[in-house]
């Protein structure tokens, strides 16, 4: 028998907004470092992206399941005056774009509002059904 | 043979237990950034349930709260692993339990009130 929390939806609202402020720590990590030439062992910063995962199958909180670092290539800035510059005068650049990560932001900012939105919503109705004990 | 409910006991402790799992969530937020604070939650539902189950004298209105520091929590670097939307959810639902058992606890003094009241 399968019994459903009657505070079920605070739980997952909950979840939902905790991964959008992980997700948005991933994307502040990615626009502040967007111009990091050196992170460390002669490579630029390398992007990364947060996998959500559903926690269960069916009705299920979320969850920020793994931090993954961004496979596609390094940019490429000729630059020879740089001291990170190569031999032919290149420098590699993180692979960062500032409009996917500002886009990115937006979608994490909306969907933290709107699980927001659910738990302010639940709450009314849970005050109305305890306003039948008045 | 399970002890007969004693609902004002019940709503008693239930409300002692939401009172207690206040102060921990107070607690929690205040040391929001405090570095090594583990975050604190209430042990109730669990005793309650045994206590229910069980034959012995102890009556649902003795079981006590429980503070304890859960497991599971993601730790941050500083060594804290509160969570400010965690606690904020945890409020609403204990704002709401209290609420219900307040307002249970009201329903039930009526009750016993009209019994005892002889109306002409």
């Amino acid at each position: 028998m399968t019994v459903h929390n009657v505070f079920g939806p605070v739980d997952i609202a909950v979840s939902g907004m905790r991964a959008q402020g992980r997700h948005m720590e991933v994307i502040s990590s990615n626009i502040a470092n967007a111009r990091t030439a050196d992170a460390g062992q002669g490579q630029p910063y390398r992007r990364l992206e947060a996998v959500l995962r559903a926690q269960a199958e069916g009705i299920s909180p979320v969850v920020v399941e793994e931090v993954l670092p961004d496979q596609s290539p390094f940019e490429s800035i000729y630059d020879p005056g740089n001291p990170l510059a190569d031999t032919t005068g290149y420098v590699a650049m993180p692979n960062v774009h500032l409009p996917m990560e500002m886009m990115n932001l937006a979608l994490a900012s909306r969907s933290y509002q709107a699980n927001a939105a659910i738990l302010k919503r639940y709450q009314k109705m849970v005050e109305t059904t305890l306003e039948l004990l008045r | 043979m399970p002890q007969p409910v004693d609902i004002v006991g019940l709503l008693e402790s239930g409300l002692r237990a939401e009172e207690t799992r206040q102060r921990t969530i107070a607690s929690n937020i205040a040391n929001l950034e405090t570095p090594g604070y583990r975050r604190l939650d209430v042990r109730f539902e669990e005793l309650l349930a045994k206590a229910l189950r069980s034959r012995h004298a102890t009556g649902a209105g003795e079981v006590e709260p429980e503070v304890f520091e859960p497991e599971g929590s993601p730790v941050k670097a500083n060594g804290n692993n509160v969570n400010l939307e965690m606690e904020i959810g945890a409020m609403l639902k204990n704002a709401s339990r209290q609420t219900a058992f307040l307002r249970l606890l009201h329903k039930r003094f009526a009750q016993i009130e009209n019994a005892i009241t002889i109306r002409k």
